[in-house]
């Protein structure tokens, strides 16, 4: 028995074996099929112009980089789109978040009181009010797809507003530690040095480059790693440690029968080298690596002006254990560093990001930041460190958590 | 009309002094530059006194650490000159970060005067007549930020209640300046 062909099969002998009824229905069903393909083509292309928006055209009256990244960017009305009717926000942009001052005053009052109490993680903080409270992290980062541009200089504001904030409030500690005088100047040049680098390098090489969820990712891995440091501050180990060289500080001051009122010896440097210059202070001798010294200088500098909080509380650990030196001369030392790095940052950030400010937002900042910084010393005694350390190691843990899944992975593993 | 405006007609009559425009651009904001280090001085007063005696125990105690780790040294006790070294670090970082009132407290006028600047000269290039060479808003308020400075910290002796608390930092000096003249 020959077998009967199944429509719209290759029969054995390649050909279709379809009967002439079988012909029609399948031109039928080709002309539907192809309709729908054509309709659906078409509704394709009318989505994605709509979702891509035809750009602005015009910088909105917006200078330098952002004013060139709106005009490029898509109009219209929804996420990633510029809506060129609506109410100017942040930066001016029409559409962008409005930062609401009380909210921002408020915030920067809990910055300046973690300033006195914890110390390093107010900047943090600082970057947390920018990104999340404010909203301009996922403002931000609605235009990675139709306008990546228009993100990468917005990360680039909100990078810079963190290193105003952050970076200036540091600046009379700064100077009143370089007028101290105590500056072992050969290290103050090296590490200066590699500071400016830094502090230079970072903004030409990331400005207009990162989009906002790597900066977050980024800046959530900066987080873990101050909250591991204030981890280890809450253990029994790192309490025992801390109360240790207490006690053995107290002992030995008690034991120290003379504190005899020296001339001012100054630093004297004993020998010149590539690889190691010595010193010699109060006629005790201390060495370092010119190079290891300009290193340390450029990548402290690098990661506080490519997060843009860190940095001063980075240098003084670091010089301790390359140098050993007396903390008096490290802290001199290391606000050069800081000075150098913070004044190079902000003008490359300026000059080579064309990165915008809102200038009045961060003066409220500031003025949150010296209130809470006069709460600060007053409730210092009623909250034991340790308790203070372990409410924001939670904290560290919960927002680094947060922005390095959010970051690197699109969705954050806990509630933000 | 709100506050904003208020404020943008008060200001604006810095820049309308002599009629013409490019010196009424530059001597309006060294003036705006001078109320802005005026304000400022006078908050990091407030901030100072506020925390005086949180700063002077710190200061007190930093450099009763740094006395003992020069002792320390001297007698070479590595053991001792660590534990007061690893002290006098906690001490500093409670004190450089107590400071940022201080710096917040200065510069908060001054961002104020941006904004301000920013709504009416953002993305005009002012002159300089050297070279062509051209400023943004930005730079000459930063000149004149600076120059305000020096000028107030010449005038600040004779001014009455800064001189008042001049007086009182001299006689109990600023943090980290006083443990640095009293530690070595």
């Amino acid at each position: 028995m020959e077998d009967r062909p199944v429509p719209g099969t290759i029969h054995r002998d390649g050909i279709d074996q379809c009967q002439p009824g079988e012909r029609l229905f399948k031109k039928k069903r080709l002309y539907k099929v192809s309709l729908f393909i054509l309709v659906l083509l078409l509704t394709g292309l009318v989505f994605s112009s709509l979702a891509s928006g035809a750009p602005v055209g015009n910088n909105l009256g917006l200078e330098g980089k952002l004013g060139a990244a709106i005009a490029k960017a898509p109009a219209g009305t929804g996420a990633g789109q510029i809506d060129v009717n609506a109410a100017r926000g942040f930066l001016g942009i029409p559409g962008a978040p409005k930062v609401n001052p009380i909210v921002a005053f408020l915030w920067a009052i809990w910055v300046g009181w973690i300033f006195t109490t914890v110390g390093a993680f107010g900047g943090i903080m600082a970057g947390v009010g920018h990104m999340t409270v404010f909203g301009l992290g996922d403002y931000a980062k609605g235009f990675n797809k139709n306008a990546p541009e228009l993100g990468k200089v917005m990360t680039d504001c909100i990078r810079m507003s963190n290193q105003w904030l952050v970076g200036l409030s540091s600046g009379v500690g700064t100077l009143n530690f370089l007028k101290a005088k105590r500056l072992a100047w050969p290290l103050g040049l090296a590490l200066g040095f590699g500071s400016l680098f830094g502090g230079l390098l970072i903004p030409i090489v990331t400005g207009g480059k990162i989009s906002f969820a790597a900066y977050q990712g980024w800046f959530g891995i900066a987080v873990f790693v101050v909250g591991g440091f204030l981890l280890y501050e809450t253990t029994p180990k790192g309490q025992a440690g801390k109360k240790a060289a207490k006690a053995a500080a107290q002992a030995f001051e008690k034991s120290i029968k003379e504190k005899t009122e020296a001339a001012d010896q100054g630093i004297k440097v004993t020998k010149w080298g590539v690889l190691k210059i010595e010193f010699s202070f109060f006629g005790v001798e201390f060495g370092f690596n010119p190079l290891v010294a300009f290193a340390g200088g450029m990548i402290i500098a690098a990661i506080s002006s490519f997060l843009g909080v860190g940095g001063g509380f980075l240098y003084v650990p670091y010089l301790t254990s390359l140098v050993g030196l007396p903390m008096f001369v490290v802290a001199g030392t290391s606000a050069l560093a800081v000075l150098a790095s913070m004044v190079m940052s902000i003008a490359s950030y300026l000059n080579f990001t064309g990165a915008a400010v809102d200038w009045a937002l961060i003066g409220t900042e500031l003025i949150g930041i010296f209130i809470g910084s006069m709460i600060g010393p007053r409730t210092q005694k009623y909250i034991p460190d340790v308790w203070l350390k372990r409410l924001f190691v939670v904290l560290a843990l919960y927002v680094g958590l947060g922005y390095f899944s959010k970051g690197f992975f699109g969705s954050s593993w806990v509630p933000m | 009309m709100d506050w904003w405006t208020g404020v943008d007609g008060i200001l604006i009559y810095l820049y309308r002094i002599t009629g013409w425009t490019m010196i009424d651009y530059f001597i309006g904001t060294l003036l705006l530059a001078m109320i802005a280090v005026l304000i400022g001085d006078f908050t990091t007063s407030l901030v100072y006194r506020a925390n005086r005696s949180y700063f002077r125990n710190l200061n007190s105690r930093l450099g009763e650490m740094h006395n003992s780790s020069m002792v320390a040294l001297r007698i070479k006790d590595k053991a001792g000159y660590k534990a007061v070294n690893r002290e006098a670090n906690d001490t500093f970082g409670m004190l450089f970060f107590g400071m940022f009132g201080l710096s917040a407290s200065y510069l908060w006028p001054a961002f104020f005067a941006l904004a301000w600047m920013q709504s009416r000269f953002d993305g005009i290039k002012f002159p300089l007549f050297i070279n062509d060479w051209t400023s943004s808003y930005f730079l000459t308020f930063l000149v004149s930020y600076l120059l305000a400075r020096f000028a107030f910290s010449a005038l600040k002796p004779y001014l009455p209640y800064f001189k008042h608390v001049m007086n009182e930092r001299e006689e109990k000096p600023e943090p980290a300046v006083a443990a640095g003249e009293k530690a070595v």
